[in-house]
């Protein structure tokens, strides 16, 4: 029996991962020892987990890329900087955490335990290249975040929303199994570069099969980010959870489902039939990007509709993915084996579209989890049960009351619509010219269009912050300087990338060419 | 090409017959068989106390607790037979890997103590 050997070259891609397991574990462990009245320090201890995480999946960026633990994983400059949008996220998640649960007197390790396990899955999902790999990394997260959206348990809205997340989130993981499954059946293999050389032959011999198989694990992942028509779940369960875990499930769960996503299809895509792929992402991201904007305009209730917002902008994400499959990019049919061979020729555009994916999710972690800040520094306990929490009234005058708050938030909005200064803007004008590019220029300008709309809605609640008056009865908690530093952090970041996009472009450019190495 | 799920064909078989089975005898029972209806026989139990109450129950929380520990350490077991067989082969690079899993989960187990969720009187 031979044993495998690992080096330095496999431990080291999968230790930011490792360093956020041990953080989550050293916050069980003192949360149950240190019976401390005061927990702030659970808090900053899962934000130097993050940040010690983020800083070492940085260096990684560095590496050349290269399979890990016998190929199961993949390092490239794609995962790593998967990784450190996710750590960001996990750190000002549990920033904004802070300030939430100490309103609530809810502050428990296990909290920011969950949200460190959750932020290992997803940086290992990042790197999964095969598919049981993905599939354990996938459930990782999801299970953390289904008991993080059900952790203020009391009352009916988490409970509802956790029970929701989860019976439909296991039913989406169970549909992404079986098509798995039938892929394997298919080809008799789960790793994901040599199920693409085998598919192409299994596809002329069992066609039935491996277009199930393809249909379900589309179906599964278009379920986890949320794409319409299987977007249900998405406002009920982000209007339930506690609004710092709702900012996290929108930044970093959908960042890493998004970028699973696009390596299971850049694999398996081209080999299967990339015509039907990119009528399939096209038709999803025309969807989702009208679906979403149309339903978020009739809200009041603003977590909602920044629920059907982050609908609306996986949307604008999938017409990135299409992009990639777009007919002008696509390589011929026969004798795919290795990526590069194939794509060669269109390997410029292919990149700029992966660029453009990828800063968006940067771009979107930051905004929606400043968004997501300010709805969940402004609510209330005692208004939770009204319902009324999340009301745009909450929002009237709020420029007098908290002018902070107020500024940070219409530059998180002004992001989301995609005005410029912000990185919204960046994000959108990178993912739509990369469409543009590869000949999308229906789906370019219905994702303009609708973004149109989208900032009805968005520059509505500036309108609400700034030029009405207070209403009575409406308080607002104490302010937390967590939740203060995490949005001044994210509005920093919001405005300093779209000014300077250019300090990570290289890293991007570096990304989008993972798969022509 | 024979498709890779022929020899499955069998399975399919005995599934088909399994449920025309399940649905033709009852159909069957209830078509062919005599019935004597009599207050005593639409009784739950025909022997035994009277039944009382409703059966839905509710259980305490620690009943799910427990059984959701029970599988925990019942995976670790699982993982560890096949280890323990082939301990010498795997060597040190086995031990260093086993020692980290089970390390994690002695981290859990000490979490779940200090937490009180193996206290059954409280």
């Amino acid at each position: 029996m031979n044993t495998p050997s690992f080096g330095l070259d496999d431990f080291l891609p999968v230790l930011p991962a490792a360093i956020l397991t041990a953080g989550a574990i050293l916050l069980l462990v003192s949360e149950v020892f240190l019976g401390s009245a005061t927990r702030t320090y659970q808090a900053l201890l899962a934000v130097v987990t993050s940040v010690a995480a983020g800083a070492l999946a940085f260096s990684n960026a560095f590496l050349p890329a290269h399979a890990v633990l016998q190929g199961y994983a993949v390092l490239d400059p794609f995962s790593s900087f998967t990784t450190v949008v996710v750590c960001l996220g996990t750190g000002l998640g549990a920033l904004l955490g802070a300030g939430f649960l100490k309103h609530r007197n809810a502050e428990r390790g296990e909290f920011y335990a969950l949200l460190l396990f959750a932020a290992a899955g997803m940086s290992l999902l990042a790197m999964s290249a095969e598919f049981i790999t993905l599939f354990v990394n996938l459930e990782v997260l999801s299970v953390s975040t289904y008991a993080l959206t059900a952790y203020l348990r009391r009352g009916p809205r988490p409970s509802e929303a956790g029970f929701k997340y989860f019976i439909l989130g296991a039913f989406a993981a169970a549909l992404l199994l079986y098509g798995a499954a039938l892929l394997y059946g298919a080809t008799g293999t789960t790793h994901l570069s040599e199920m693409a050389a085998g598919l192409g032959a299994a596809a002329k011999a069992q066609p039935a099969l491996v277009a199930c198989g393809f249909f379900l694990v589309g179906a599964g992942f278009a379920f986890k980010v949320a794409a319409v028509p299987f977007h249900m779940w998405t406002p009920d369960v982000y209007e339930g959870a506690p609004t710092p875990v709702t900012a996290v499930m929108s930044a970093g769960v959908k960042a890493a489902a998004f970028v699973a996503l696009v390596r299971v299809f850049l694999f398996l895509g081209p080999v299967f039939d990339p015509e039907v792929v990119f009528v399939i992402f096209s038709a999803l991201a025309a969807a989702t990007m009208v679906v979403g904007n149309l339903l978020a305009i009739p809200q009041r209730n603003v977590k909602r509709m920044l629920a059907y917002s982050s609908v609306a902008h996986a949307g604008y994400l999938l017409s990135g993915v299409a992009a990639l499959f777009a007919p002008a990019t696509v390589a011929p049919k026969s004798g795919v084996l290795s990526a590069s061979a194939t794509w060669g020729a269109d390997s410029a555009l292919r990149g700029e579209a992966l660029k453009g994916l990828l800063f968006y999710l940067l771009a979107y972690t930051v905004t929606s989890l400043g968004s997501f800040g300010v709805v969940g520094a402004l609510e209330r306990r005692e208004d939770e049960t009204k319902g009324n929490a999340w009301d745009l009234d909450r929002f009237s005058g709020l420029a007098q009351r908290r002018p902070f708050q107020a500024a940070a938030m219409a530059v998180f909005l002004l992001s989301l619509g995609g005005i410029p200064p912000t990185v919204g803007f960046m994000a959108k004008l990178l993912v739509f010219r990369a469409a543009v590019d590869a000949g999308l220029v229906g789906l370019a300008v219905l994702g303009v269009l609708s973004s149109a709309a989208g900032v009805y809605y968005y520059l509505r609640v500036v309108v609400y912050m700034y030029m009405r008056p207070a209403v009575e009865g409406m308080q607002t908690p104490e302010r937390q300087w967590t939740t203060e530093f995490a949005l001044a952090a994210s509005a920093l970041a919001v405005v300093g990338l779209g000014l300077l996009p250019g300090s990570v472009s290289d890293w991007l450019s570096r990304a989008g060419l993972i798969f022509g190495q | 090409m024979e498709s890779p799920l022929v020899p499955y064909l069998p399975i399919l078989a005995v599934l088909l017959l399994a449920g025309l089975m399940a649905m033709a005898i009852p159909a069957l029972t209830t078509r062919l068989g005599p019935r004597s209806v009599n207050p005593i026989k639409s009784e739950s139990f025909e022997c035994g106390n009277p039944t009382l109450g409703t059966a839905r129950q509710r259980f305490a929380v620690k009943f799910y607790v427990v059984a959701l520990l029970f599988i925990v350490f019942d995976v670790e077991a699982v993982f560890l037979y096949p280890w323990a067989v082939n301990f010498r082969a795997l060597g040190w690079f086995g031990y260093g890997t086993m020692l980290m899993f089970a390390s994690t989960l002695v981290m859990g187990l000490v979490y779940i103590w200090k937490k009180g969720a193996l206290e059954w009187e409280s």
